[in-house]
């Protein structure tokens, strides 16, 4: 027998074999149908006040129903058990996924900290 | 918003409700601050008065059982953590291309599971299946079509072959794959991760309609078309596993979910047998360009429940779909599906293009300012936009409460498209805002 057709004839009882294998055991291989996340780059946390006392703590009400009602209950009991800290209550401008960059620029300047209330 | 602050180096916190503890997790980690500051309430805020506010703040954390003030507190003062102010990246593993050998059954069992599926029975996608599925395409495999997400996280990125292996598990053709790739692509999720429980719809125009058997005559938004059928299920497993949406309780809010979900609402405009211009011109399109354009919002419902509306045309249906279109909210337009019987019947009595039948339900279809003020996504998107000035939010939060406003801001607010059998002179209406349209062509 000529080596060529050897060759051939050990290839077709390889695949002859391999398909037996996969008859008795039935598994296949398919794709994944997942999609592959966005790396996320981490971005650190800003440094925390030793305490909020005489610090000036923004509430910001992104327009979510029931925040502003929410903060106000927060800024209400800040009032009475934290009187030096100084409260000041915002809106945020555009809808409540938008960023307000006048109102971000504003907290830049002059926050301290920030509470934001969600709502729902 | 928290996480915009932090990186201005500002100290913040979220207050929001126990009911959203997985979403705003979720959403701290997708925005690469995993440890971002959040304090719960008990769900919900809303529709509770200000007293029960202030008891709400004087309570418990329920996700801590903490004092909600001292988490608050703490939040914004108590020291940060080491793992606080790490850089880098947020781990993710990589996803593999294929998945481990296995039996047919223990796959159907895995990927369900994964929640890669709809519940129902899927078509494996072996690579014989997508390869065939990819030969409905000139597109490479490794072409990235689009990014696509179900809200406000990272969207997420995906090929032609992605978009193909979720075909396959819908059931699709080859033959249906250069629609599927063009919905793909507008990016626009089918699953909202809104709590509203959101829709998705697609209304096919041009040539590919035939082409691929879409229904359009008697039974065109049933499940009477393979092509109908599986392109909106398509659409549903391409938004949950290319944009993952639909995790419910992180990417997926809706409170009832809906039904329409599974394959959306698909609709081929029976072009031939509208008296009117196709979606897809009024949209800039040439005729002929196959098309597909896409809408969101809140569903759709039968026409016969019009005031004093049926099918027979009396009161006459201009007024049929102003008074479904009335209980509709102006934040998501509105989709009128009208039988061709109803078409004709409307441009018999004057319409004579769509553009003139919208502009008649937006002049006529009305609500008084104090009803506009109490809606819920008026306060949230409208108010905002009245305070800069926009018209004609602006505007209208001048006048007094009782005068009466267009309940759509624009006729261009409200589609109309024709399908049906002409069995009966019926329509739909959906609280559907329009959001795109994308050629087909281009992905043949």
């Amino acid at each position: 027998m000529k080596t060529g057709t050897r060759l051939l004839l050990a290839a077709a009882l390889l695949l002859a074999a391999l398909t037996a294998a996969y008859a008795q055991d039935g598994k296949i291989t398919v794709l994944n149908p997942k999609g592959t996340p966005p790396p996320i780059p981490l971005v650190p946390m800003a440094p925390r006040p030793a305490s909020l006392d005489d610090k000036t703590v923004y509430f910001v009400d992104i327009k979510y129903e029931g925040g502003a009602s929410l903060l106000r209950a927060i800024m209400d009991w800040f009032s009475k058990n934290m009187p030096s800290t100084k409260l000041v209550f915002r809106e945020k401008a555009g809808t409540f996924e938008q960023e307000d960059t006048e109102l971000w620029a504003e907290i830049k300047q002059k926050a301290d900290a920030v509470i934001l209330a969600v709502g729902h | 918003m928290a996480v915009s602050i932090e990186k201005m180096g500002k100290p913040a916190v979220a207050i929001t409700t126990n009911k959203f503890i997985e979403v705003a997790r979720t959403r701290a980690k997708k925005s690469g601050m995993p440890n971002a500051r959040l304090v719960f309430v008990p769900h919900p805020v809303s529709g509770k008065t200000a007293a029960q506010h202030l008891a709400m703040v004087a309570g418990k954390d329920p996700a801590t059982g903490n004092p909600v003030t001292q988490e608050i507190v703490d939040a914004l003062s108590k020291p940060l953590t080491a793992e606080d102010q790490k850089t880098g990246f947020v781990e993710s593993k990589p996803v593999p291309r294929l998945i481990a050998p296995e039996t047919p059954e223990n796959l159907m069992r895995i990927f369900q599971a994964s929640g890669w599926t709809d519940y129902l029975p899927i078509v494996l996608p072996t690579e014989q299946k997508v390869s065939d599925m990819l030969k409905g395409t000139s597109h490479s495999p490794d072409e990235v079509v689009g990014k696509m997400a179900s809200g406000p996280f990272e969207p997420w990125q995906f090929t032609v072959e992605k978009v193909a292996v979720n075909a396959v598990m819908a059931g699709a053709k080859p033959d249906y794959f250069p629609t599927i790739l063009a919905i793909a692509s507008s990016g626009i999720s089918s699953l909202s991760n809104s709590p509203d429980s959101l829709v998705g719809a697609v209304v096919v125009n041009g040539p590919v309609r035939e082409e691929i058997g879409m229904n359009f005559e008697i039974g065109a938004m049933g499940p009477f078309s393979h092509a109908t059928a599986t392109i909106g299920r398509a659409w549903t497993l391409i938004s949950k596993n290319l944009g993952n949406a639909g995790i419910v309780g992180e990417t997926y809010t809706g409170s009832q979910g809906n039904s329409l979900n599974f394959n959306n609402i698909v609709i081929a405009e029976n072009e031939a047998r509208s008296p009117w211009t196709p979606l897809s011109v009024q949209k800039g399109f040439k005729p002929g360009e196959s098309v597909v354009s896409i809408f969101g919002g809140l569903g759709i419902q039968p026409g016969q429940g019009a005031k004093r509306g049926g099918a027979t045309g009396k009161p006459a249906f201009d007024q049929q779909f102003s008074s479904i279109l009335d209980a509709f909210t102006g934040y998501f337009g509105a989709l009128i599906v009208c039988d061709p019987l109803v078409a004709k019947g409307l441009k018999a009595q004057g319409y004579d293009t769509k553009q003139k039948l919208s502009d008649w339900l937006q002049k006529n279809t009305q609500i008084t300012v104090a009803d506009y003020k109490e809606e819920s996504f008026v306060g949230q998107f409208d108010a905002p936009r009245a305070n800069k000035g926009i018209e004609p939010y602006a505007s209208w939060f001048q006048l007094p409460a009782s005068s009466r406003i267009p309940r759509f801001a624009a006729a261009s607010d409200i589609d109309i498209v024709v399908t049906g059998g002409e069995t009966l002179a019926v329509f739909q209406a959906g609280n559907l805002k329009y959001v795109t349209s994308v050629a087909v062509d281009k992905w043949r």
